[in-house]
């Protein structure tokens, strides 16, 4: 690799320093602290606060939870995406500013809201009650903060896939006599695979994240609805700071595991693209 | 017949983009639609090809109605501009999706996907993606795969758009040559007539929504029948002159026309001038051909093969120039001429020199509309009369002028004219005596009279009656002309005496003739309504039912004239063009 290359912004030498620094300071170095806190841990410390019943419980919870609404994000993510996209409304400029209203809100704000709306007596809840479905205070309640909160970053990743879809090609594929849904397989779906993918990680990783907006609708039963980041807090609370760096060793390897998955899974699909090509 | 469409309209937003278009095309023809851009023609080759509904009439492909069917159904083959490649699929899988769609065997799929790859020449491409090819190559596999499902229709888009100049004559060669092989039914669409004339079997030509005029390349180019054909088919330059017995009277030359028609008597036309009709001489003596006028070379530019020209000729000879394209002013003074390099070694001009000018060929537009002459009391009444909107806009659509003439005693009983030569179509402002002083233009002379509201603007939609079966071609002739500029829908109004329902069926006949008759010869394609009552009156009732509506109405007859027209005529909001043709 050349250190020399030429480029509009100048100077690769500074930016490129300037991005390791960054990445150092900000995110490498708190991360080596915290595994250097929970290595400093005895081993069987370390085993008993990671594989404790309440820990696996809090995982469960996480990242099952995590993973639902990620997959909900993708699906509706899209049609959000594809309404704001193709189609010409009144009303649609506000639509697409609100879709960001969740990123701006205190994620705290979020939680409280949606425990009023889905609370026993509130709104939707004291109609959902008689059908035998609670949310609040359930891993429902929990899903449902995580969707919410993470569902900008499905819209928007998929939004630019979706203006690239040209028209024409669907127009194509309909003289060559595709019906609706072999065009969404065949041409839609295949262009914004990797669009779906980043908009899918994305919204998972915001959501495993996610500690503000849930535990004001979690309700917080250990081993029913209480998230690892919850649990985290409370083993800081009580000055067990090796605890708390433990569960976050085990969740960031959890986190990037999935996350570099759906990499392999991106460069694998492009790798398939180009080896059609030069075959 | 392989296409046939049938009235076919397409509204957006209320502007009809495109406006009642007939058409047949037959089987293993190339057909070209031409057109400026915004003329429509995408629009109507999307209807054809199922990907964008009409608002009215008909499309049939091989004798199957399909106007309801969706573009899944229809069985055609289309070619984007822009290629509308799948980019995420390989050639193969590009040319194969129609046949994977419909389950074909894997064999017989390779099997057509190789054929079809010789046919464009592009063997061994399969397993390349689209993003490795060129834009020649990409159109090619485009091509290949809107023939893979053998359709019985080829539509082509633009097709050549995006390619430069090169790779297009090799592309439109191969596209050709394809389609000859075929023998499919094709229809191209362009804005570029050098390539409608070098692939078309015929060529069809489209403005403002509408099928002006079809017909092979030649006769398109030799003979067009309306302005807009004859400039935007190759250069031409654009004259007023008079039709004579003997000929055609242009600059005071008599030309023999090129088509007789018997002319009742002398009236103003548009007469065509190929630039390469046009011959230059040192004197008038030297030329071959007939004398037009002197004139100064303004401007030679030497483009290769041809020579470009541009002549001012003298005031004297009084040439009514018309502009040749109406984004610039100055050209209408301006004769353009081409030479081929043996006519510029046989007189070589420069910049500045005076020579003679011949015409070898003159043809006529049989459109009856020229020019317009704005008629009123006074000349700076009639400058301002010309000065009206709609008036101007009809004018530049027509790349036609303006002349001014007044007439001090206009409406006086037993005065006479200042002239009893009336030029073009006669422009009256709408006032309160309107009726009378029509009446008294008409008798006078004036054979088309325009009754112009203050402030009026281009109609939505023209309204067509005629009053005596003697006025009946030219007002259709007239009504033709005037929607050929203007993008308005044409209502035929049949008005019979008495109560609705008295002479049903007998009027039904007379409605639907009427129409038949304007799209037969006149290529003007009409909607029809019935009203009973009497005619001015149920005219004025109907014209006042919506705004932007204008009324063409054939007379024969001038007894009673003001009187009948009053309600019509005085004050009315709306412009009325009066075609008279009956005894002078």
């Amino acid at each position: 690799m050349s250190f020399r290359q030429a480029s509009v912004l100048p100077g690769f030498g500074l930016t490129f320093g300037f991005t390791t620094f960054f990445l150092s300071t900000m995110v490498l170095l708190p991360l080596a602290a915290m595994v250097l806190a929970a290595g400093s841990m005895h081993w069987s410390d370390f085993v008993h606060v990671v594989f404790s019943a309440r820990a696996l419980g809090s995982y469960r919870l996480s990242f099952g939870a995590s993973f639902l609404a990620a997959s909900i994000n993708l699906v509706f993510g899209f049609i959000i995406a594809w309404t704001l996209v193709r189609y010409e409304f009144p009303g649609r400029k506000l639509i697409d500013a609100l879709i960001d209203m969740p990123f701006a809100l205190p994620t705290a704000v979020s939680g409280i809201a949606l425990t009023t709306v889905f609370a026993q007596s509130g709104w939707i809840g004291r109609y959902l009650e008689p059908l035998g479905i609670k949310v609040a205070y359930t891993w429902l309640g929990v899903t449902l903060a995580l969707t919410l909160i993470s569902m900008p970053f499905a819209v928007r990743a998929l939004q630019p896939a979706l203006l690239e879809v040209q028209r024409e090609l669907e127009d194509a594929a309909e003289t060559l006599g595709a019906g609706r849904f072999y065009v969404f397989r065949r041409i839609i779906l295949p262009t914004v695979l990797p669009a779906l993918l980043t908009g899918f990680s994305l919204s998972f990783a915001r959501a495993v994240g996610e500690y503000g907006s849930v535990i004001f609708i979690a309700g917080n039963l250990p081993m029913k609805t209480e998230i690892t980041p919850l649990l985290i807090v409370i083993h800081l609370e009580q000055f067990d700071y090796q605890g708390a760096a433990a569960l976050g060793l085990v969740m960031l390897v959890m986190s990037f595991t999935v996350l570099f998955a759906i990499n392999l899974l991106q460069a694998w699909g492009r790798r398939r693209h180009l080896q059609a090509a030069s075959s | 017949m392989s296409i046939i469409l049938d009235q076919v309209t397409k509204h957006y937003g209320g502007v009809p983009v495109v406006n009642d278009v007939s058409l047949d095309i037959g089987d293993g023809e190339f057909f070209v639609l031409l057109g400026p851009s915004g003329s429509g023609k995408s629009t109507l080759l999307r209807a054809i090809a199922g990907l964008s509904g009409v608002d009215h009439g008909r499309i049939a492909l091989h004798g199957r109605d399909v106007t309801h069917l969706t573009a899944r159904k229809r069985g055609v083959g289309l070619v984007f501009q822009n290629y509308a490649l799948f980019r995420h699929m390989t050639v193969a899988d590009n040319i194969e999706f129609a046949l994977r769609v419909r389950h074909v065997r894997g064999k017989l799929r390779r099997q057509r996907r190789k054929e079809l790859l010789r046919l464009v020449a592009l063997e061994g491409m399969d397993e390349r993606l689209p993003a490795q090819l060129s834009g020649g190559q990409q159109q090619r596999v485009a091509v290949a795969r809107a023939l893979a499902h053998k359709p019985e229709v080829l539509l082509l888009d633009e097709p050549f758009g995006a390619l430069d100049a090169k790779i297009r004559d090799e592309l439109r060669r191969t596209i050709r040559e394809v389609q000859r092989e075929l023998g499919i039914t094709t229809v191209l669409v362009t804005h570029d007539q050098e390539e409608a004339f070098a692939m078309a079997d015929r060529i069809g030509i489209m403005n403002l929504g509408r099928l002006l005029e079809v017909g092979a390349p030649h006769d398109l180019y030799s003979r067009p029948a309306t302005r807009f054909v004859a400039t935007f088919l190759g250069a031409a330059n654009l004259i007023l002159a008079r039709r004579t017995a003997d000929g055609i009277q242009v600059c005071g030359t008599t030309i023999a026309a090129a088509d007789r028609t018997p002319a009742a008597n002398e009236h103003e036309v548009v007469a065509v001038v190929r630039p390469e009709e046009v011959e230059l001489a040192p004197a008038r003596a030297a030329l071959t051909t007939n004398y037009l006028a002197g004139g100064v070379v303004e401007e030679v530019v030497f483009t290769g093969a041809l020579e470009r020209l541009r002549v001012r000729l003298d005031a004297a000879a009084h040439t009514p120039l018309l502009a040749h394209d109406g984004s610039d002013d100055n050209a209408s003074e301006l004769l353009q001429v081409t030479r081929t390099q043996h006519e510029q070694r046989g007189f070589a001009v420069t910049p500045g020199q005076n020579v003679a000018v011949g015409v070898r060929r003159v043809h006529v537009l049989p459109t009856p509309l020229s020019s317009f002459t704005a008629c009123a009391a006074s000349a700076q009444l009639a400058e301002a009369l010309g000065r009206e909107p709609l008036l101007v806009e009809l004018a530049a659509r027509m790349k036609t002028r303006i002349t001014t003439r007044s007439e001090p005693k206009m409406g006086v009983a037993e005065a006479l004219c200042e002239s009893a030569d009336f030029v073009g179509t006669t422009v009256i402002a709408s006032q309160t005596d309107c009726a009378h002083r029509s009446e008294w233009l008409l008798r006078r002379g004036a054979r088309d009279l325009l009754v112009l509201p203050a402030g009026a603007t281009a109609p939505q939609r023209v309204l067509i009656h005629w009053m005596g079966e003697a006025a009946r071609n030219a007002t259709l002739a007239m009504s033709a002309s005037v929607l050929r500029h203007v993008p308005a829908e044409a209502v035929y109004v049949g008005i019979f005496p008495g109560q609705a329902g008295g002479r049903g069926p007998h009027g039904m006949r007379e409605l639907l003739d009427a129409r038949s008759e304007a799209q037969a010869a006149h290529g003007l394609e009409m909607r029809t309504e019935m009203r009973f009552g009497e005619v001015a009156e149920e005219l004025a009732r109907r014209l006042a039912e919506a705004p932007g509506q204008m009324l063409i109405v054939g007379v024969t007859e001038l007894t009673r004239f003001a009187e009948r027209f009053r309600a019509l005529l005085d004050g009315g909001q709306w412009p009325v063009l009066i075609v008279y043709r009956g005894a002078p």
